[in-house]
């Protein structure tokens, strides 16, 4: 069951599907949305192709370039706190509907100066959401994150509900009373918050590693802990982290039934590689880190090949992460 | 031990299932939704022209035990309705509990609210399904017995959407081909006006809905006529129809209402409307589909390239019946390809010889036939059966028609076939 959801499409059974995907038979669903003659889906619950015919009349399919495809909020973000050089904890005042879709974990959002370009708008995780505000985490690294903070700016304009910003959801949601590993390094740690609570409220018990990672510090330890998770910090993921991982697959006692992945992608490929030196193989889930531009499965900037050669846009669609061809 | 695994649980699942059991199988049948006999549930009628022929075929050949309790369920008998002799009519509403008991009888593993979501397939051979829990189920041999309707969506694309038909998809999930799922590149049928697929020809009213004079006359004599006020008189939906039998000019001049437990109705669909504008019909409304003054079930969008002897080209373990394998239409022409299918898979894990019925018998030459017009055009937009149509006339030009119980035995004997599907093989 869930090996079947873990190559689905996230927006299916949601309000933004069917999308723009199957204007043009793109779905990546549907056979018929995608040009093919007769049914061959994989079965989600929900016909596509109904979807579509029923929800025909959707103000975001209209053809004026300036309506948004989901949610906007036009907005000012405040800065909670300076975790390093050019990384900073921002809270945003968001629509309440915008809020509420957000408020699960995987979710992301676009960000951007209403003044600017659509093209300078980037795609940031979302940490917590708490009412009508939600919380992220920004490093200043690019052109575009560099664009939010420069002249003392503070208006932002927010646009989501995005969904996958993780590899393997479908275990996340679907584990319970299991033993979990989180491992999390640098701009892995916000996503990582979520998953650790959304893992929690399914009675699993947590074991999570933390590393400062590129930025250069840990800053989610003492919220897990509060959580009632067990913290082990380290100075370097790749020298310790590794290590500590390599011990506990080693030992049958502590050995987990998922392991969650938030960080780079080396990050993922060191933990794989230590998997296949134990000679276990586990479900592993793993923050997206693909490079994205529309979020709408349009661009192809994010597709990723995987090993039985089909192209993924992984804006939208699950996949397990082991399955990508390393780049 | 040999198991055969059979997949989709209408009537060309069943006598596969049947012919394999007896012929010495280990046979397990899976079923997506929670019945048997799939759109056998709206059929009813058999019997009717060449289908005598047909069935008395299979009886004579061993085979006859589907029949037989068909003939015991029947509400009407030797009826005539236009176009159509010496017609039975089995209750739909109690017939499949009674065909479920006769395969537990034979040890029949009858797993009902399985559906297979996948195939594995090493080289020529499938080595087991996997159904949508991911669960594996192994078999020798497979029978695809699934039908060529597919999931709704087809229904919505070639037809006027899903009718909430007896297929049930939405609930149960869509129906999945095992061919199409083992790579075999299928056939599709198509409407006389080249469109792709076919609707299903008929549907159920409430017979509590009638006007109690009609009910009661429809239970005394099983079949009503009603001429149609002029206005209903159209004749542009015969050539949508499945069962082709039922597409002459009669049906188009009347409505024909038969008594198989609901009152089926001869036309895809009706609307509703315009069907409660006829006398005794004010209060009808549709049984099954229960949409059915909007549409029906497309069926013929995917069947199986296969040989005389309905094992599917190109995978070495995997035979077909009913609607897959080939542009048929019925439960007879089910049944009798059922039992072809159920018994042949046997023979391929015995390394045995395939059966293949011969033409002087009315199912041989029938399967034959079909298998040589499905490589035509003409042939593809066109619905075969023994009850009606192209096909009936062909049996009746080359004298495979006959309403003579004695005759059609001797002509099975002439055959050596007498009993061949009560043989034990293993």
């Amino acid at each position: 069951m869930l090996n079947k959801l873990l190559m689905s499409c996230i927006d299916i059974n949601s309000p933004y599907c069917p999308c723009l995907l199957s204007q043009t038979n793109h779905c990546t669903f549907c056979s018929h949305l995608k040009g093919e003659l007769v049914c061959d889906c994989n079965w989600s619950g929900v016909c596509i192709l109904y979807e579509k015919q029923w929800q025909q009349k959707k103000p975001r399919w209209t053809n004026d370039a300036d309506s948004p495809v989901r949610l906007e909020s036009d907005t000012e973000f405040i800065i909670k706190q300076k975790i390093a050089e050019h990384t900073y904890l921002l809270e945003i005042e968001v629509l309440p509907a915008l809020a509420q879709s957000l408020a699960k974990c995987g979710s992301f959002i676009f960000m951007r100066r209403p003044s600017d370009q659509q093209f300078y708008h980037f795609p940031v995780g979302v940490m917590k959401v708490d009412g009508n505000n939600i919380q992220v985490v920004i490093e200043g690294a690019g052109p575009k994150s560099s664009r939010l903070f420069t002249d003392g700016n503070r208006q932002v304009l927010v646009r989501g509900p995005y969904f996958n910003g993780i590899f393997g959801q479908p275990w996340i949601d679907n584990v319970d009373n299991g033993k979990i590993l989180l491992i999390a390094g640098g701009m892995g740690q916000p996503p990582a918050v979520p998953i650790a609570r959304k893992l929690l409220t399914n009675g699993n018990s947590v074991k999570a590693i933390l590393a400062p990672g590129k930025i250069g510090t840990v800053f989610i330890a003492a919220e897990l802990a509060v959580l009632g998770i067990q913290v082990q910090e380290v100075t370097s993921m790749r020298q310790f982290g590794m290590h500590a991982l390599a011990e506990i697959l080693a030992d049958p006692e502590a050995c987990p039934e998922l392991i969650v992945s938030a960080g780079p992608d080396s990050q993922h490929y060191g933990i794989i590689a230590a998997m296949q030196a134990a000679g276990v193989n586990l479900p592993m889930a793993a923050t997206n880190n693909t490079t994205m531009c529309c979020g709408e499965g349009i661009c192809g900037s994010c597709e990723r090949l995987t090993r039985n050669n089909s192209r993924v846009r992984t804006c939208k669609v699950q996949a397990d992460f082991s399955q990508f061809i390393q780049e | 031990m040999i198991n055969v695994v059979v997949v989709g649980g209408g009537w060309a699942g069943c006598a596969a299932a049947l012919a394999a059991a007896k012929a010495g199988a280990q046979v397990v049948l899976l079923e997506r939704t929670d019945l048997l006999l799939g759109t056998g549930l709206v059929g009813g009628i058999f019997r009717n022209n060449g289908r005598f022929t047909a069935a008395e075929e299979a009886i004579a050949m061993g085979g006859g035990d589907l029949f037989v309790a068909m003939d015991a369920n029947s509400r009407h008998r030797g009826i005539h309705f236009p176009g159509h002799s010496h017609a039975s009519f089995y209750d739909v509403t109690t017939m499949e509990p009674l065909v479920k008991k006769i395969l537990q009888n034979y040890g029949i593993d009858v797993r009902s609210r399985t559906r297979v979501a996948n195939v594995v397939k090493y080289r020529k051979k499938i080595q087991y399904l996997v159904n949508d829990n991911d669960e594996i189920i192994q078999g020798d041999a497979f029978v695809d017995t699934t039908g060529t309707s597919g999931p709704m969506g087809n229904c919505l694309k070639y037809g006027n959407g899903c009718a909430m038909c007896i297929l049930r998809c939405p609930t149960f999930g869509p129906r999945v081909s095992i061919t199409a799922k083992a790579d075999v590149k299928e056939i599709i049928g198509k409407k006389a006006d080249g469109s792709y697929g076919a609707m299903s020809g008929s549907c159920k009213i409430n017979k509590d809905s009638l006007r109690p004079e009609l009910k009661d006359q429809l239970e005394k004599e099983g079949m009503v006529v009603i001429p149609l006020p002029e206005n209903l008189k159209k004749t542009g939906m015969l050539g949508k129809k499945a069962c082709s039998q039922y597409a002459i000019a009669d049906y188009a001049e009347n409505i024909v209402l038969i008594d198989t437990g609901h009152a089926k109705l001869m036309t895809p669909f009706f609307p509703l409307d315009a069907l409660r504008t006829i006398p005794g019909l004010e209060r009808a409304r549709y049984e099954d589909p229960y949409s059915g003054g909007v549409g029906n079930s497309i069926r013929y969008l995917g069947m199986a390239p296969c040989s005389h002897s309905l094992k599917v080209d190109g995978v070495d373990n995997l035979f077909c019946a009913g609607e897959k394998a080939g542009i048929m239409v019925g439960h007879t022409e089910a049944v009798v390809t059922g039992l072809l299918a159920g018994h042949n898979a046997v023979r391929c894990c015995l390394d045995m010889q395939y059966l293949e019925l011969p033409s002087e018998l009315a199912a041989g030459d029938f399967i034959a036939f079909i298998h040589e017009q499905m490589t035509t055009e003409e042939g593809l937009r066109l619905r075969y059966t023994f009850s009606g149509s192209v096909y009936f006339e062909r049996m009746k030009k080359l004298e495979l028609y006959s309403s003579q119980r004695g005759e059609v035995n001797d002509r099975v004997t002439k055959t050596n076939l007498t009993d061949i599907y009560n043989t034990c093989l293993v």
